[in-house]
This record gives C-alpha cells, sequence and structure tokens, in this order.
C-alpha cells in the first residue's frame, strides 16, 4: 500500500509520514506541485494526500493535470481553505474527498481507508445488503434481524446503509452526517451520537449478537461481514 | 362651475390629509403651500374691499341717504307738494331710479313696484323693463313704507354685479394657480431634497449591509449636502480604516495561531498513540485534545464569521426549497427534541424557493433550533413555520428579553441566564451572517410566551 503525500509544511508531512508508516503504508512525500505531479505520473500509488496551497503548482493544478492525463489515484485533499465553495471546487476538480486542516488524525485514516476500500470493491453492485443476520433490501427499503421486520425512519435506513455498506471499517461522525445529509459541516455536537444511540436500539434485538461498536473518540464499526 | 369644484375640493382635502404621513419635506410643501394661499387669499381679499366693494358701499350709503332725505320731506309736506318734490327729484336722479307708490298711483320711473321688495336697507333684486333698449335688466333696491305711501329706491348695479362675479371667478382662479403652484414648486423641490436624501439612505444601508466601500457622491455644487457628504465619506473611511484592521488582526491571530495549534494537535495525536502502544494512561491527552478541539472550532467560526460578513464567500447561489433543508434540519435535531420532552413540529406546506446555499441554509436553520431545543426547556412546544418568503421558529419557552434581542447577535455576547448552559456566543452572529449574505432579514420578536425567530428572504418564490 503506497500513498504520495503532497505538502509543504515540513511539520506536517513528518508527521503524516510517521502516522501513515505506522498504519503499515509506504509513504512518498513532495514538498512542492511540480514533484507531487511527476511522482504522481510515474507511480501507481493508492491514494494521494494533496495540499491545496503548494510552490511552484497549486494542488488543484496537480488534481486536473492528473486526472486530464488520464490518472484516477484517489485523491484526498487536504487544505485550510474550509468553506463550503472552495470544498466543491476540489471536489469538481477531480477529488475523492475533501479535509479541512487542521484535522484528527483518526479522521484522516479513516477517510484514507474509506478511500482506499472504495476503490477495491466499487464493481461489487446488488439490490442487498447483509451482515451477520441483519439484512437489508435496497429496492424494497426493508430491513430484517433474522425474521423480524425493522421499521425505520427514511434518516436512520440511509444511516444503517452507509454503516452495513462499509461494515468492519470505522466511521468517524462526521462522514455518517455527510452521508446521510449531504451537507458540509461539523454540526460540532453529540447529535449524530444521539441518532446511532437510535438506530442501535432499533436494531440490536435481545437474543441476537451486537452489530454496531462505538470506537471511543474516534466513531463506530459496523462488524465485519461473514 | 360649482358642482365642477366640489369632487375636486373633496379630493384636495383628502390627499392634503393623507399626505399627514409622508415625508417632512412634504410636511414643509404642504405649510409653504397653504401660506402662499392664505397671503393670495388675503391680498385679493383686500383688493375687493378697495374697490367692487367701496362701489357697493358708496352706492347704498347714498341710497341711505334719498330714502332718509324723503323720509324727512314725508313728514313735513303734505301729499301733493311730496309728490311734486318727489318727481322732480326722480326725474332729475339718473343714477337711481326712484318711485312712489300709493294706493291710486305709481309715480316715478318705474310703472309698477314688485310686492317682494324687502324694506331699507336690505337690498333686493328684481327685474324690470326698460321701454328705450327693448331689454329686461336686474336692478337692486328696496323700499321704505311713508305715511304717504310706499317709497322705492333702486339702482342700475348690473355691471357692479356682473363685475362682482368676474371678481369672485378670477379669485378663484387664482387661489387654485396658487395652489397648483405651491404643489408643483413643492414636488419639484421636495424630488430634488428626496433624491439627494434617498442617496444617503441607500448609501447607508449598503455599508449596513456589509458593503463598507460604499461612499456617497458629492455633486460640484457645494452646498449643505455636499458638506454632509463629506463629513459622512470621512467617517465612512475611518470606519472601514478601523472594520479592517480590527478583522485584519482577528484574522491574521486565527490564521497564524491555526497552524501552529494545528501542529499542537498533531503532536498530542501522536503522544496518544504512542501512549496507546506503550499502556500507559491517556485520560489527560484526551482531555488536551477536546479543549484544543473547542478553541480551534471557535477560532474556525471566528474566521468564518468574518468571512460571511465581508460578502468574502463566493458561493455560488442556486434555487432551495426550503422545504427540503427544513425538514433535513428537522430529521437532525428530532431526537434531542425528544431527548428533551419538547415537541417540533413543521407548520405550512408552501413551497417557499429562495436564492442561496444550501449548506449555509441549513447550518442557519439548524442552529436556529438548536437554539429553541437548548435555551427553551423541557416540555416546550417548538413549531418551524413556512411562509410565503421565509420560515418562523417559534418556541413556548422563556424567550429574550427585549433589551438583549440586538446584544445576542453580538460576537461572544451570551445572556447572563444562560450561561451556564454550554455555548461559544457565536452560533447566532453566524445565523445572522447567513441570514444577510442571502439578502434576507432576520428578526427576534415575542412570541408570548417564548422566542419568535422571523426570517424573510427578499428572493423568496412560490
Amino acid at each position: 500500500m503506497r500513498i504520495l503525500v503532497v505538502e509543504d509544511n515540513d511539520t506536517t508531512s513528518q508527521y503524516l509520514q510517521k502516522a501513515l508508516q505506522e498504519q503499515g503504508y509506504e509513504v512518498d512525500l513532495a514538498d512542492n506541485g511540480q514533484d507531487g505531479l511527476f511522482l504522481a505520473l510515474e507511480h501507481d500509488y493508492q491514494l494521494i494526500l494533496l495540499d491545496r496551497m503548494l510552490p511552484k503548482l497549486d494542488g488543484l493544478s496537480v488534481l486536473s493535470t492528473l486526472r486530464n492525463a488520464g490518472k484516477q489515484t484517489p485523491v484526498l485533499i487536504l487544505s485550510a481553505l474550509d468553506s463550503v465553495a472552495e470544498r466543491v471546487k476540489g471536489l469538481r476538480e477531480g477529488g475523492d474527498d475533501y479535509l479541512v486542516k487542521p484535522f484528527a488524525l483518526s479522521e484522516l485514516l479513516i477517510r484514507i481507508e474509506i478511500l482506499i476500500k472504495r476503490k477495491g470493491n466499487s464493481s461489487e453492485l446488488s439490490n442487498k445488503l447483509q451482515v451477520a443476520d441483519l439484512q437489508m433490501d435496497l429496492l424494497a427499503h426493508k430491513v430484517y434481524r433474522g425474521l423480524i421486520e425493522i421499521q425505520l425512519q427514511p434518516k436512520e435506513f440511509k444511516l444503517l446503509r452507509y454503516l452495513m455498506e462499509h461494515a468492519g471499517q470505522v466511521i468517524s461522525r462526521s462522514l455518517l452526517f455527510e452521508a446521510v445529509w449531504d451537507y458540509h459541516f461539523d454540526p460540532q455536537t453529540n447529535v449524530i451520537d444521539v441518532h446511532v444511540a437510535r438506530l442501535r436500539k432499533k436494531v440490536e434485538l435481545d437474543g441476537h449478537a451486537p452489530l454496531l461498536e462505538t470506537v471511543r473518540g474516534v466513531g463506530y464499526r459496523m462488524v465485519e461481514k461473514q | 362651475m360649482l358642482p365642477y369644484l366640489k369632487p375636486f375640493v373633496a379630493w384636495v382635502t383628502e390627499w392634503w390629509k393623507n399626505s399627514r404621513q409622508a415625508s417632512s419635506v412634504w410636511r414643509l410643501t404642504r405649510l409653504y403651500t397653504s401660506l402662499l394661499l392664505l397671503v393670495v387669499g388675503i391680498l385679493l381679499l383686500l383688493l375687493y374691499q378697495l374697490s367692487v366693494g367701496q362701489i357697493s358701499r358708496n352706492q347704498r350709503s347714498q341710497m341711505g341717504e334719498l330714502v332718509q332725505q324723503q323720509k324727512l320731506l314725508a313728514q313735513e309736506l303734505n301729499q301733493a307738494d311730496f309728490i311734486k318734490q318727489f318727481e322732480l327729484q326722480a326725474a332729475g336722479s339718473r343714477q337711481y331710479i326712484l318711485s312712489f307708490v300709493t294706493q291710486e298711483q305709481v309715480y316715478g320711473r318705474l310703472t309698477s313696484a314688485p310686492k317682494y321688495l324687502r324694506s331699507c336697507p336690505s337690498i333686493t333684486r328684481f327685474p324690470i323693463w326698460l321701454d328705450n333698449y327693448d331689454e329686461i335688466r336686474l336692478i337692486s333696491g328696496c323700499s321704505q313704507a311713508l305715511p304717504q305711501g310706499l317709497l322705492v329706491i333702486a339702482t342700475d348695479d348690473e355691471s357692479l354685479f356682473d363685475l362682482k362675479t368676474q371678481f369672485i371667478s378670477a379669485s378663484i382662479i387664482a387661489l387654485l394657480l396658487a395652489l397648483a403652484l405651491g404643489i408643483t414648486t413643492g414636488l419639484i423641490f421636495s424630488h430634488r431634497v428626496l433624491k439627494r436624501i434617498n442617496t444617503f439612505n441607500s448609501i447607508a444601508q449598503r455599508v449596513e449591509s456589509g458593503e463598507m466601500t460604499a461612499r456617497v457622491p458629492v455633486s460640484a455644487q457645494g452646498d449643505e449636502y455636499d458638506h454632509m457628504a463629506l463629513h459622512i465619506n470621512t467617517m465612512l473611511s475611518r470606519l472601514e480604516d478601523s472594520f479592517h484592521a480590527i478583522t485584519g488582526v482577528t484574522d491574521a491571530i486565527a490564521h497564524d495561531l491555526r497552524t501552529p495549534l494545528g501542529h499542537l494537535r498533531q503532536q498530542i495525536e501522536q503522544g496518544l498513540m504512542d501512549a496507546h502502544k506503550s499502556g500507559s494512561p491517556t485520560d489527560n491527552l484526551t482531555e488536551m485534545l477536546v479543549k484544543l478541539d473547542a478553541i480551534l472550532f471557535t477560532f474556525t467560526a471566528m474566521l468564518e464569521l468574518t468571512r460571511l460578513e465581508q460578502k468574502q464567500q463566493t458561493t455560488h447561489f442556486a434555487a432551495i426549497n426550503l422545504q427540503v433543508v427544513i425538514n433535513d434540519a428537522v430529521d437532525l435535531i428530532r431526537p434531542i427534541v425528544e431527548d428533551n420532552h419538547q415537541s417540533l413540529r413543521i407548520v405550512g406546506k408552501q413551497n417557499c424557493i429562495v436564492q442561496g446555499d444550501a449548506t449555509l441554509l441549513f447550518r442557519a436553520i439548524y442552529n436556529l433550533l438548536e437554539n429553541a431545543c437548548k435555551y427553551a426547556g423541557q416540555h416546550t412546544q417548538i413549531a418551524i413555520e413556512i411562509t410565503d418568503n421565509g420560515f418562523i421558529i417559534s418556541d413556548t419557552g422563556p424567550g429574550i428579553p427585549d433589551h438583549e434581542k440586538d446584544k445576542v447577535f453580538q460576537r461572544l455576547y451570551r445572556i447572563e441566564e444562560s450561561r451556564s448552559i454550554a455555548g461559544f456566543g457565536i452560533g447566532l452572529p453566524l445565523v445572522r451572517a447567513i441570514i444577510r449574505l442571502h439578502d434576507a432579514q432576520i428578526a427576534l420578536e415575542n412570541n408570548h410566551p417564548g422566542l419568535k425567530v422571523v426570517v424573510n428572504f427578499n428572493s423568496a418564490e412560490q
């Protein structure tokens, strides 16, 4: 697993390198846009972490050149520019995700993992999701735990769907919020926790094994598919 | 002429009364026109009294004298002598038509006298037939009862009467002209003054809505308005300078500190990971991280607020259905509302479309709902109503005292009673900045009891 980090701030890039290496990734560093673009075109990376404000060639130009050259490597933009308009601009240029600096490392690691995994199983299209004895019928909009049907609100359905689609992965609160509500900001409260707690109450039935676990200080994880 | 005049006068008085609420310039115009009318009226009255009035007064007094004379003669002379002298008198007087009516005969210039003549000095107008001109003329006269018979004295004042009528109609025309002149000058005057005052107003509004660079145009006339404009422009420049100084400093602080604070966060996280590996306690580091995140959140919010207030956000507005955004926000807050034993309902199903940024509007609405939920207290009712041009969020909580209503929009301001509730005092300023960015207005009203937040969009469509 090889990741390219294009970041001009030494402290941040060193920190990213160390943190990513600890997670078992190989890391290449570039401290300006030109070198970054060169490396990205030369090698096949699993993921590129791209700063927006870079010397020589700015992040968005690197990104658009890369996409024009036909490289579909997932790109996660890291930027201090935090307005919605900037985020939209970044995603429109071909970015796969956008994280505002300063970010929590746990959030970054979660998003990296999701981007890399997405690349792997994007071909897997199915009308049914299943985790242990929890089944979701995407066409009929129905959820069953074993044989018992579970009644869910539309937003709860979306929440559960996202968690089931990413079973085995840790999902952060902000990722859940973005996936279910599709607005890009951090509500900064425990409101997502309250939603997950309600969902859990509905899904975790007596006599069935627990499926949804809380990863303290980070987010939630649905148990792996068997 | 009168029947046409009546509705016109009614219309003018109506308009006069209704324009009472109008601007001060209109009040001045009205005063000016009234004075003009008064002066013209007095002048006309004086003129009348000195011309037509004088002539008719002279006539009356001469007629009075004649009557008095005949009265005295009637007392002194017998019937025959009186009639003799009367006939002489009647024949000699060219200006006055004299007649004397006894039971047998009518002496003097008239062949008969009308019965309805009032006694002198009240004047009655009556028609006579003039043989030598072959026409009927209206003359004015009166009667005086004497022992010998009835004395009738009259004068041909038709030309004077015509003069009177002409004078009155000329006066009415003059007054109407004065009125028209007054109103026209007033209109032109007020239009000019209002135009300049409106320029001041529109500039003030633009500055109020965040366009700090707006300035009042100064003309080459160098009049009072230009002096005022210059003063206002200097004041605005000063304000803009200090505003930039303040925001510049805040921005610089927030921006410059964000990077080192970000690095600090990285180090704490690194420490946390190391601690996890070595199995040493992590509580301290976790607490540090939580506190640091709160600082970073405030910084980010402050920077964002400044950006929104200065309209730096280059958002691309699109048509947004408020109903969709409101439903999303309600979906997000509902579990918390239920945990607080509050009720939350959406009223009104209008399709209200506004030009805006969905995420920003969602934040504003969610923030307002969150506030209602947080500050209204348990077992209260919260309602969000979609109106024709915006929405209203109301709760039945304690509300906000009137003197605090403006202050709650200030940065970092918190009402004394609410300090125990967690918060940064940045939510409402952010909401207002978002609302203003959308060319909309936000107002806090009393819900009797509770708070009512009314938001109206200028771009709203159904």
